[in-house]
């Protein structure tokens, strides 16, 4: 009797997960985007000359017969990259977290932060994957290993390094123009912001908060890493970051050292979880600091500071006019 | 037969078995009495090379049986121990084949003779209708029988018995020693039994050992060995012997004047 | 007759492997199945779409299929072993520390940038097999005592060493953010690497640690009645238990080094077999084996599907579903008492 309802239970969940795969109205392996190029799986083919030949992030040489056309983005930043150029229709796939620009929600998903599906990005027929300093290198290795053409873009510390990764994505994707366009218009905003910087007489201390579900010891940015490009933007626009001599990316600040640094903004990378102004008031013992009795305590789209990609400029423009509203009217 | 020389077991540097020397014939019961803590079931285990000895030496018939490997060992000498704790899912018929194991390869292949042993050796304790039952729902002492027919099935001279009638009702008592004297009697086996019941040594045993702190204080017949000097100092009790009033048998009595 | 419990399991992990096939985070209509399965055996040419399906079934499932086969294998296998060793029901391969040492090789190595290459992304595996295997010696060193290794003093060094380790990971994972979901899904349990290489490196490990178990079904039966009548009954106790365990714990070492820390898989599906199929443990072994690679395969297509494109975690469906089963093993046995 045991054995019967046991293989009765087990066939039930059977049928449950194989409902899970059940193609979604149009799945991945139905795209109806026409599809120009052969649908075979893409190989390597011998340089010519309109090859592109680059050297990723994990020092592999990567070579593309010509501009990828079917192009699965393993990242946001990627994502926003490809978009911002214009190679936006050369992308047939992307991962969970991409959400902008609009336009990206529309395409196919292949994983997220819990795995990728090597079967998913398999069946969109990519002829290049454009992977970055997130995905780990098992991932680049399976993704290889089953023939495909795989790209890790280098997590960029500087803007200067996030130049060159538009200027990269340009070269695979054949939009050299429409990269090099972005990035001068990019550096003449940058330019205007540091041109302002350069006559303050002071940097006021800034606190950027990533979680504080524990008052007395939050998180705070660091020093810049794959997801955090804070602690460089603060200081392009004008600002020191109480957080960069602290050893990681995202290290936790005790409420004490918070009260002695006493830093003159506040900026609320938690706001989209719901911290407010009023919150941080509120909580035990921050009332003492100087950036919440002078009402300097700001909510951030952390999307502007964390993603390396174009946005990163309108966020450095953002901290700009909060640290100095003076001299960014 | 079964001769133990000078055996000698420390645990650490409490010595629990001192020179101990002692002789089974084969065909003979030989009962080892003493008070707890006397060193019964130390030197049971010591002789079935379980407990390792400081000094001594355990011999059949020439072979210097401790330095035998296990496997070897055991088809000299089989162990009946207390049931205690048996594994509950095995069944009588899987437990009594364990005990052909010096014959068996390593994978523990049964032949059709190793079958025919177990069985022979199950009828013998008359536990042949309890083949198929699970160890675990069976009685005391139906568990002891299971246990002396594995013993069995080692077909061994030598016979080795750990108290096994201290956790048994009456009944199951005598039923067990009855088998015990007919399998040492018809069979042949030197049989050394370690009890701590001094009645049923008395009516069972052809002779008697008397075990006192790690010491072999007198061998003998039952009549020899269970005096009431002797039992007296050993169980710190005064008691009376009388003789069974239509058997010829010994009756060890507390005496209370 | 006698063959009815091996008959039984087999058609169960026959079943769970045409159900991997079959499933997956792209749809391939069982028509379609069909027709490649054909095609194989008359080796002919595919037209788009079942080119690319076969390609899938070949490159990407059948691969992972076979590592998560051997992965329940040795996690099954070592677990009745474990069982059966410390004659406790609730042992599991994990009872001396093996994945605590394993979690701290493997996340040790994380926090270090290895180059591309084949040793490069061989360092994590590497890391964990060698933690694994140095924990059980370390333990086994402790818990001596002279010649005999008693089994509680192994239970005891294990879990000293697993608090340790377990601590000294969680710092580890503390201090280095960036790789911190990474060291959580690695411990969880999952295939983290694809295609044949995984399968073929631990082929070797498991080949040699399940087949000296499934040579010692009949030592564990002698030894389930203690120590001192296993050796009374001929068995030379010492020398069999720590040729067992390292067997056991080879197996582990291989099996985690790969796929992470999968739990229950090593105690419920030896306390299946032997509910269903008795406490023999010649049969035990090859069943929790087979059963082992059968249930962790099924576990494995529900990790890959429920959130398709994503995967689960293979460790976190079976405590998923492992635990509730358990409790239901745990109240039946109760009324039936076998151990």
């Amino acid at each position: 009797m045991s054995r019967k309802l046991t293989f009765a239970i087990l066939t039930f969940v059977l049928l449950l997960a194989a409902c899970g795969q059940v193609p979604k109205g149009g799945g991945p392996a139905r795209t109806s985007t026409p599809v120009a190029t052969s649908t075979e799986i893409p190989t390597l083919t011998p340089p010519s000359d309109t090859s592109i030949i680059l050297t990723d992030d994990l020092g592999r040489m990567v070579t593309l017969a010509s501009p990828a056309q079917r192009i699965i983005s393993l990242a946001p930043s990627n994502t926003e990259i490809l978009f911002a150029i214009g190679a936006g229709t050369q992308v047939v796939g992307r991962d969970e977290t991409s959400d902008y620009p609009e336009e990206a929600k529309h395409l196919p998903t292949v994983g997220g932060w819990s795995g990728f599906s090597s079967e998913s990005i398999v069946a969109l027929h990519p002829d290049l994957v454009l992977a970055a300093d997130t995905n780990p290198a098992e991932l680049i290795a399976s993704l290889e290993n089953l023939g495909l053409t795989v790209y890790r873009l280098p997590n960029p510390l500087t803007l200067e390094e996030l130049y060159l990764n538009l200027g990269t994505v340009g070269a695979l994707t054949g939009h050299e123009t429409d990269a090099a366009a972005l990035v001068e218009s990019l550096k003449v905003r940058v330019a205007a912001v540091d041109a302002k910087v350069a006559t303050i007489t002071e940097r006021p201390t800034v606190y950027y908060e990533l979680d504080a579900t524990d008052p007395t010891k939050p998180y705070v940015a660091g020093h810049a890493g794959p997801t955090n490009f804070v602690d460089p933007l603060i200081t392009r626009a004008g600002g020191a970051n109480i957080g960069a001599q602290l050893q990681s990316e995202w290290p936790q600040i005790s409420l004490e050292q918070l009260v002695a640094d006493n830093p003159q903004f506040i900026l609320l990378g938690d706001a989209a979880y719901g911290e407010t102004p009023e919150k941080v008031a509120a909580r035990t013992g921050w009332n003492v600091l100087t950036a919440v009795q002078t009402g300097q305590v700001y909510p951030i789209d952390y999307h502007l500071v964390s993603i390396p990609g174009p946005r990163l400029v309108d966020g450095l423009e953002t901290l700009a006019k909060l640290l100095h509203p003076d001299l960014f009217k | 037969m079964l001769r133990i020389e000078n055996l000698s077991v420390s645990y650490g540097p409490r010595h629990v078995l001192g020179n101990v020397s002692l002789e089974v014939n084969s065909g003979e019961v030989l009962a080892l009495i003493g008070p707890n803590g006397a060193g019964k079931s130390t030197l049971v285990r010591a002789v079935s090379g379980v407990v390792a000895v400081q000094s001594g030496k355990v011999r059949t018939n020439g072979n210097d049986l401790l330095s035998l490997p296990p496997m070897q060992r055991a088809r000299f000498l089989a162990v009946v121990p207390q049931v205690v704790s048996m594994p509950p899912a095995f069944t009588v018929w899987e437990t009594v084949l364990l005990g052909r194991t010096p014959y068996l390869n390593f994978l523990g292949q049964v032949s059709v003779r190793d079958e025919e042993v177990a069985r022979l050796a199950l009828a013998k304790v008359d536990a042949l209708d309890l083949a198929e039952r699970r160890v675990g729902e069976l009685s005391g002492g139906e568990q002891q029988r299971v246990l002396l027919a594995r013993a069995l099935a080692q077909a061994t001279p030598i016979l080795l018995l750990d108290e096994p009638t201290t956790n048994l009702d009456l009944h199951y008592q005598v039923s067990f020693m009855e088998i015990v004297r007919t399998l040492a009697h018809t069979d042949g086996l030197a049989v050394l039994i370690a009890l701590h019941d001094l009645n049923l040594a008395a009516r069972y045993a052809n002779r008697v050992a008397l075990l006192v702190a790690g010491k072999i204080k007198a061998v003998g017949t039952p009549r020899q060995v269970l005096t009431p000097e002797l039992i007296s100092a050993a169980y710190h009790l005064p008691v009376q012997v009388v003789s069974h009033p239509f058997e010829d048998v010994l009756l060890v009595l507390p005496d209370n004047h | 007759m006698r063959h009815l419990p091996y008959l039984w399991t087999l058609l169960f992990l026959t079943l769970a492997v045409i159900f991997s096939i079959a499933i997956g985070s792209v749809f391939i209509p069982p028509a379609d199945l069909g027709r490649i399965l054909v095609g194989w055996l008359t080796g002919a040419k595919f037209p788009e779409p079942l080119k690319t399906f076969a390609f899938i079934i070949a490159s990407i499932r059948l691969p992972r299929i076979a590592l998560v086969l051997l992965t329940g294998a040795a996690l099954g296998g070592s677990g009745a072993a474990y069982q059966g060793l410390f004659r406790n029901p609730l042992a599991d391969p994990y009872l001396i520390g093996v994945a605590s040492g394993a979690g701290l090789g493997a996340v040790l190595t994380m926090s270090v940038k290895w180059p591309y290459s084949f040793w490069g992304l061989m360092a994590v595996p590497a890391a964990a097999f060698v933690g694994a295997l140095l924990t059980v010696f370390l333990v086994y060193a402790l818990a001596r005592l002279g010649k005999t290794v008693p089994t509680t003093n192994l239970i005891l060094a294990g879990v000293a060493f697993s608090s340790f380790a377990t601590a000294l990971t969680s710092f580890l994972m503390l201090r280095s953010t960036g790789e911190l979901r990474r060291a959580i899904s690695w411990l969880l349990g999952g295939a983290s690497q694809a295609g044949w290489g995984p399968v073929l490196t631990v082929l070797p490990y498991l080949a040699i640690g399940l087949g000296i178990l499934l040579l010692s079904g009949h030592a564990l039966n002698l030894l389930q009645f203690g120590d001192d009548q296993a050796q009374q009954l001929g068995l030379n106790v010492t020398r069999t238990r720590t040729l067992i365990l390292l067997a056991a714990s080879l197996a582990t070492a291989a099996a985690v080094s790969f796929s992470g820390i999968i739990g229950f898989i090593g105690l419920i599906v030896p306390h299946v077999m032997r509910l269903w199929f008795g406490a023999d443990y010649r049969r035990l072994l090859l069943l929790s084996i087979i059963g082992g690679a059968g249930v962790l395969l099924l576990a494995d297509v529900i990790a890959r599907s429920v959130m398709a494109p994503q995967e689960l975690p293979v460790g976190i469906v079976t405590a998923l579903a492992g635990a509730p089963f358990f409790l239901w093993v745990l109240r039946r046995a109760k009324n039936q008492g076998y151990w």
